[in-house]
């Protein structure tokens, strides 16, 4: 399993955190790690580098959504198996990257999400909780089926949701366009109990209600006019 | 009729302006497009500048408004409202393409390595 997994990281000014990030990784036994850095200014590429993980780099910051596309079009060039989409700010556990993977084969799915509403949840801040639930509302109400967690970026692909997906917002709206998306294209999504470590750093890092408000305005604008 | 000032200055101004955009679509610095909807524009300002309540008043009889200035005031926010979204729909377009070409070189140095 560990050697047909590739865990790619999006990161734009990561410095802080990312060798952390991967220390953690490598020490689950997974060695394939590209971080995508998104036009960082600071030494983000450079620690990532030095602990051993391939670096893509953006000569210009482009968003979440953007790095993320480039990752699924490099996983498609060297033929990647599964593909794991996890935060860099040490926000994602890798211990559960092994529990997706189970429930990808449990289900048959193409495309696992995971879920920070499947289990407990009572260290999910007040305002992110808020957040969470206005965004899965206005996501939900476009798909088929209904989800807990539209907005995590825990994810894990397999080969038939790498060559499907093609995303096409930069911001962190891709969280949603890419369950439409693989909706769209048939492939069977299914979710997966995850546990996030919210810390100061993070949550500085995360979506303001004005970064919310570009999100579900990007996410709509893609989805009436389509561009 | 009497004449007001700006019932002179405007036409002036469009002569100008649309001399400029023949001169910038010969040099192929605008498109036929740019320059039919440049002419377009000029021409439309120019004949509200000359004729304003006769226009003003046939645009308001035209939306069922009552009174003319209400009516000149809603079709210029329209104006106003199509060009943003004009310009939104741009800058979108032109957002990603510059992100495509950012994958490719971060994809073809990587591809170099």
């Amino acid at each position: 399993m560990l050697q047909d997994i590739h865990i790619f990281i999006p990161a734009y000014n990561e410095e802080k955190t990312i060798g952390k990030v991967i220390d953690e990784i490598q020490s689950y036994g997974f060695k394939n790690i590209i971080i995508v850095d998104d036009g960082s200014s600071d030494r983000t590429a450079e620690i990532a580098r030095s602990k051993g993980a391939k670096v893509i780099r953006h000569i210009l910051n482009r968003g979440a959504g953007a790095a993320t596309q480039t990752a699924l079009e490099y996983a498609r060039n060297i033929s990647s198996k599964h593909l794991v989409l996890m935060d860099a700010d040490g926000q994602h556990h890798p211990e559960y990257i092994e529990k997706m993977w189970l429930d990808m084969r449990k289900n048959d799915a193409d495309l696992i999400i995971g879920s920070r509403f499947l289990d407990r949840h009572e260290n999910i801040p007040f305002l992110r909780r808020a957040y969470n639930w206005i965004g899965n509302g206005l996501i939900n109400i476009t798909c088929k089926y209904h989800y807990t967690d539209t907005q995590c970026g825990f994810r894990l692909l397999n080969r038939n949701a790498i060559h499907h997906l093609d995303l096409q917002i930069d911001n962190f709206a891709f969280c949603s366009e890419m369950i439409i998306n693989a909706e769209r294209k048939g492939l069977k999504i299914a979710e997966s109990p995850v546990t996030v470590r919210y810390t100061d750093y993070s949550l500085g890092k995360g979506q303001g209600l004005a970064e919310g408000i570009r999100t579900i305005f990007s996410f709509w604008w893609k989805l009436i006019y389509g561009n | 009729m009497e004449i007001r000032i700006f019932q002179v200055v405007v036409p002036v101004l469009t002569l100008g302006f649309i001399i400029n955009l023949i001169l910038k679509y010969r040099k192929n610095n605008a498109t036929a497009y740019e320059l039919g909807l440049g002419i377009l524009f000029w021409v439309c300002l120019t004949l509200f500048a000359i004729f304003p309540d006769f226009i003003s008043r046939r645009i308001a009889r035209l939306f069922g408004i009552k009174s003319n200035i209400n009516a000149i005031l809603f079709f210029c926010i329209g104006i106003l409202f199509f060009f943003q979204f004009k310009l939104f729909s741009i800058i979108k377009k032109q957002q990603k393409e510059i992100t495509f070409l950012t994958r490719k070189i971060a994809l073809k140095e990587k591809e170099e390595e």
